[in-house]
């Protein structure tokens, strides 16, 4: 049995980013997390956007932390050392109707105090992005939106927490929640753990969580996307263009920090497991065909489906800004975080940590280190990934780092992500997965 | 490492090896060979299958073309060319710069990743390219489990359809055409076996999370599966081109030039641009 201050349960990109906020305090922390690494369900598979932030209601949680969140990313991913591109955006128009979306967007984005929002014409659309077809009347070009590469951002705040004392629990799936003699017993596959407060950021599961001891008051439903990805060395914009149809959202482009294109759907209804849909995938091919008609549909190396929850109360009505539940003081659930849930995933972590730690009356940590650093190597070691150049020594150290299957591997790194889809590195790495697994055997 | 060569030869396997033989018995001494993996050989020595040569396997017969190889020709093995640059250089993997007259592009070709294909569904375990599993199995002795499915019968659909039965799985071949495409000593190699055949169809979508269960086919089918091999086609390896037009001071030979269904065509091709080099060697600049 283990008591912490403060238990976060789930381990994805708002989990980690809670877990690493709260080492800003004196607090005893433990992140718990289902599967055998972090970042493997809702956020292995998102867009990659940080929005700029116009998109919703002025006043709304979600308008002023994206805007917050949007003005320090720089120094966000400088302090963690993650890709971020700040690439800015066209949200384009085929019409009226488009228009008057794009005009409320801009009104919405003024009053939220985003820099730099502008109105445009096709024709000076197609100056910033030349693959635009000449069908696209009007554009909405935010110069401050940006993307980052996911993965590597949330794993950055993993490790950030680890290294400033977060103690972490994988393979731990949480069976029951009770409160015992004023504290949380929480009890996984096969341990005990106390807490005096928990976050809890189980994504799909964090409603099931909180019903393990409140009564149910919210709910989720699951809708889903399509993803296309392109080759590197594709031609594709050079900013993230969001596409208005007469009939609503349309596809979204982005150029990914790694120099892929990434295509995605508008919503769908879920589909199994992760899985795509022809119904998806031939919209986005129709869609990005008549957004940008020059684009090669043989690059295409990849497609995958994503998930997305949507909060709703408990009669079934949307609840449009981010849901953060409280059923009593110390307890704070986020219920469906969807979109902008990436692009504020830092400042809803810095929210709950500083509401936490007021709470339960925490000092500020003068140790806390905010940096952490990416893998780097030298130039000896030899090359694995053909495709993406990355070498077996960065591949050995985000074994060391955490990485215990070739998916963590590929989001530590990038190995696998490129034009042969890790057809040629796959096994070798696999290889050093196994090695690694028999040394630590060993130690035992 | 010397840091300059009259040729420089990108790629290790049959088609660099026979320019620079050929190169060698010519005269020419100033080359150089670059090569990815830890020795010479290339894809020949992930194949199990006999055919090559005098009906010897692929490992055999990298042997046989290493024999009489020259032990004074540099090889730089376990190093990869980074990027190439119009000046006649190229980075290497460890950091050292090479320049060159003239290059031999004979980086071979890769598969066309399953990813690419208008395939829906999961995204499970137990799905590869074929030449991924022959490397898998043939290099690293990784015992596959079947039952398996593979997509497409060409050539190496065909061959490893063979590899898997001879590992005792139950192998399904799933094919667009009315016919196995294979090359004919390849479907010989599969007469009189147990080996279902399913012409006309292709696969819809992928079922199974996170491990494969199985892929439902055109026709509606559903065909259970724990390993999935997708043997859909070849493309050069032209990544160092980065898009571009071949220059003059590139020569592509072997699978990077064409898509080759013998081997003997490749060393012909090898061979035979060595001496196109040879001819060239004289009008261009010097470094």
């Amino acid at each position: 049995m283990k008591s912490f201050d403060v238990a976060v349960i789930g381990g994805g990109v708002l989990g980690c980013f809670a877990a690493r906020n709260l080492m800003r305090y004196r607090l005893s922390v433990v992140l718990i997390e289902t599967r055998e690494d972090v970042c493997m369900e809702i956020t292995r598979a998102n867009s990659a956007i940080i929005y700029a932030g116009y998109d919703h209601h002025p006043g709304s949680l979600k308008a002023s932390l994206t805007v917050r969140a949007n003005s320090s990313f720089d120094d966000l991913s400088r302090e963690l050392d993650v890709p971020f591109s700040r690439c800015g955006s066209l949200m384009t128009a085929y019409g009226e109707q488009g228009l008057s979306v794009l005009r409320k967007k801009l009104e919405q984005g003024q009053k939220n105090g985003i820099p730099n929002l502008r109105l445009i014409s096709g024709d000076e659309a197609r100056e910033i992005e030349p693959m635009l077809s000449s069908s696209v009347r009007y554009a909405l070009y935010a110069p401050s939106t940006g993307t980052v590469n996911p993965w590597k951002l949330g794993i950055a705040a993993f490790e950030n927490a680890r290294a400033n004392g977060c103690e972490i629990l994988l393979n731990s799936p949480v069976v029951s929640l009770e409160k015992e003699g004023g504290q949380y017993r929480i009890e996984t596959a096969d341990k005990e753990i106390f807490s005096k407060a928990i976050i809890n950021c189980a994504g799909r599961s964090a409603v099931n969580i909180q019903d393990m001891l409140f009564p149910p008051s919210v709910r989720i439903r699951l809708d889903g996307a399509d993803f296309y990805v392109f080759d590197s060395r594709s031609s594709h914009p050079g900013l993230i263009l969001f596409e208005e149809t007469e009939n609503g959202k349309g596809i979204t482009a982005v150029p990914c920090t790694e120099g892929n294109l990434l295509l995605d759907s508008p919503p769908r209804p879920y589909a199994a497991e992760y899985a795509t849909t022809s119904e998806g995938l031939s919209v986005i091919r129709k869609e990005a065909s008549k957004l940008m008609p020059s684009l090669d549909f043989h690059n295409v190396i990849r497609s995958f489906g994503g998930i997305r929850v949507n909060p709703e109360t408990s009669d079934g009505k949307d609840i449009r800004d981010f849901c953060i539940q409280r059923p009593e003081k110390t307890f704070w659930s986020l219920i469906g975080v969807k979109t902008p849930g990436l692009t504020c995933a830092n400042e809803l972590g810095t929210l709950l940590a500083s509401d936490c730690a007021s709470v339960l009356e925490a000092q500020q940590n003068p140790n806390f280190l905010p940096e952490r650093k990416a893998i780097h190597c030298s130039a000896d070691s030899p090359i694995i990934c053909q495709c993406e150049n990355i070498r077996k020594a960065e591949v050995q150290a985000a074994i060391l780092r955490g990485a215990v299957t070739f998916d963590g591997i590929k989001h530590r790194t990038g190995c696998g992500m490129g034009t042969c889809q890790g057809s040629r590195c796959r096994y070798e790495i696999e290889h050093l997965l196994k090695e690694k697994e028999r040394s630590h055997e060993g130690t035992i | 490492m010397k840091e300059q060569y009259d040729v420089l030869i990108i790629g290790g396997g049959a088609a660099g090896i026979s320019a620079a033989k050929t190169l060698w018995l010519s005269g020419c001494r100033s080359i150089a060979i670059i090569e990815h993996k830890p020795s010479l050989g290339g894809i020949l020595l992930q194949c199990a299958h006999t055919g090559f040569g005098a009906g010897l396997d692929g490992r055999d017969y990298a042997e046989t073309l290493l024999m009489d190889f020259p032990k004074d020709i540099p090889c730089f093995c376990s190093t990869t060319v980074i990027r190439l640059f119009p000046d006649r250089s190229a980075l290497l993997s460890n950091g050292h710069i090479i320049r060159f007259r003239l290059l031999i592009l004979a980086t071979g070709c890769r598969e066309i990743p399953f990813g690419s294909l208008p395939v829906t569904g999961t995204r499970p375990s137990g799905a590869f390219t074929a030449g991924q599993m022959q490397e898998m199995i043939n290099c690293h002795h990784y015992l596959p489990e079947g039952p398996a499915v593979i997509l497409g019968s060409g050539d190496i659909g065909l061959i490893m359809a063979w590899q898997l039965l001879e590992l005792g799985l139950k192998v399904t071949v799933v094919e667009k055409e009315s016919h196995m495409t294979g090359l004919p000593v390849n479907r010989a190699r599969l007469t009189g076996r147990d080996i279902c055949f399913l012409p006309g169809t292709t696969i819809l979508e992928i079922k199974g999370m996170p491990s494969l269960s199985g892929v439902t086919l055109s026709d509606g089918r559903f065909i259970p599966c724990r390993l999935l091999l997708s043997a859909v086609g070849l493309l050069p390896q032209r990544e160092l081109l980065e898009g571009r037009k071949i220059p003059d001071w590139i020569l592509p030979a072997g699978n990077c030039s064409h898509i080759h269904s013998r081997i003997e065509s490749v060393i012909k091709e090898g061979a035979s641009t060595a001496v196109k080099v040879l001819s060239l060697l004289d009008r261009a600049p010097s470094i």
